[in-house]
Parts: structure tokens; sequence; C-alpha cells
């Protein structure tokens, strides 16, 4: 049986101010699958963490670009946002505590609670792919 | 403009009231963070966020309140985030800041 799926590409500069549209775009497709709000919520934060991240550690030229993919399935969603820097540390997980506050590093965590499934591949010399998955449905 | 702040001192309650209307991400957290620290360093109080009107917040805004909140609690002042959506609040609990910042409804 064939694996039906859609693939949307976006190119954002490499800019804050266009973390907006992404997380707009995605509102957008992620309703049109069936997601409900709250879903919708968190891929919106989710996305825009990875996005952020892209931004603010990936990108080694400021007036370039960055890639967004989502893949749109039935059941699901997967969202990859390509960074061409030299990456950033995913291993910063736990939840922060009152006694080891952070102001950065919060991005991963948040990603990890938020989506179904997450991946960090290095994509050779040239960065990062934040791979992230949402279910339509409750199933996990 | 995304984000709009405004800012009024309280003595009744010696607390700052910050109104917050729009979205806080990588691209507005800078200006929150500048007017917090305007405030804080006019006068070093507690500071209320009033969220009715905030549609959008992530770690670049969260990263933001911690900050402040490292340089008031010194004087043992808090941050009390009110009327937010239950999305937003999720986040707070998520991260643990709900036992950081008090949540009122």
């Amino acid at each position: 049986m064939e694996k039906e799926m859609d693939t949307i590409k976006l190119s954002i500069p490499n800019k804050p101010e266009y973390v907006s549209v992404i997380r707009l775009t995605l509102a957008s497709v992620a309703s049109r699958m069936g997601f409900d709000v709250e879903k919708v919520d968190d891929i919106k934060v989710a996305v825009a963490e990875a996005c952020t991240n892209a931004i603010t550690h990936g990108a080694n030229d400021e007036e370039g670009n960055f890639e967004v993919e989502f893949i749109v399935y039935k059941e699901k969603i997967d969202i990859l946002v390509y960074d061409k820097g030299k990456g950033f540390i995913a291993n910063d997980i736990e939840q922060p505590s009152i006694s080891n506050l952070k102001e950065g590093g919060l991005g991963v965590f948040i990603i990890k609670s938020l989506m179904d499934q997450v991946e960090f591949i290095q994509n050779k010399e040239k960065g990062t792919i934040t791979k992230m998955t949402k279910y339509v449905g409750d199933e996990l | 403009m995304s984000l709009q702040i405004k800012s009024i001192f309280s003595e009744n309650s010696k607390q700052w009231n910050v109104y917050l209307d729009g979205e806080i991400d990588v691209y507005t957290a800078e200006k929150l963070k500048t007017e917090l620290n305007k405030l804080i360093s006019e006068k070093k109080e507690a500071i209320q966020i009033h969220g009715e009107n905030l549609q959008y917040i992530d770690s670049t805004g969260l990263g933001v309140l911690i900050g402040i909140y490292k340089q008031i609690c010194e004087e043992e002042k808090h941050i009390i985030v009110k009327n937010i959506k239950p999305s937003i609040k999720k986040l707070f609990v998520i991260t643990g800041l709900d036992k950081v910042f008090k949540i009122v409804e």
C-alpha cells in the first residue's frame, strides 16, 4: 500500500520576524489536517522553538535562508527544520529547576515535551535537522 | 508591531503592572526584555504580568522572565502572571515555571 503524503517546503530568511509567518503557515496546514486546537498550539510552539534555534545558533550566513518542510500524512505530520550552521547542543533536556534556572536551553526541552517524536539528525558538515512528529489522533 | 507593552506602577500594591498585547517570540522578546529591565532599574519591585491579550509565548519570552526574576528575587520580589490562556499556562507547567512564578487567574 502506498504511503500517501504531501510535502510542503518553505525557504525562509534567517530573520526573527519570519518565525511568526512559519507558525501561521503551519497552523493552517495542521488545522486542515484535523488537529484539535490544543495540538495546533503545541505544534506552533515546537516549530517556533526549532526555527529560533536555526536562526540564533544555526545560521552562518545572516543573509541566507533556512529550510522548513512539512510532510503531511493522514495520521500525522512530520516537520523538518534544516539549520546550516554548527548546530546546537541537543542534550539539555532536563526540566529546569529553581536552582538551575537558565535563560537559554528551554527550547529543546519544550519541543520534546510538546511533540510525539523528536529527532536531531546531524546533516554531515552542513548542520542539524530537527525532525518533529505529531499524531492527529491520540494513539502513541 | 506584534507586541505592545503598557506598564504602570501601583503605589498601593507596590508592584509593576505590565499589560502585554500580542506575541512574544524571538522577534519581540528583546522588546520585552528592554522594557522590564527599564522598569526594575527604576524600581526593583514585584512585576505582575497581565496576559489577557497575550496570544503567544515561547522559550524566548520565558527566558526573559527568568532573567528578570533572577534580578528581583534577590530583593525577595516576585513575578506574578495573571489571566493567561490555557495553552500558555501549559507551557509554564511543562517547564516547571509555575513553581517559580505565581500564576493566577
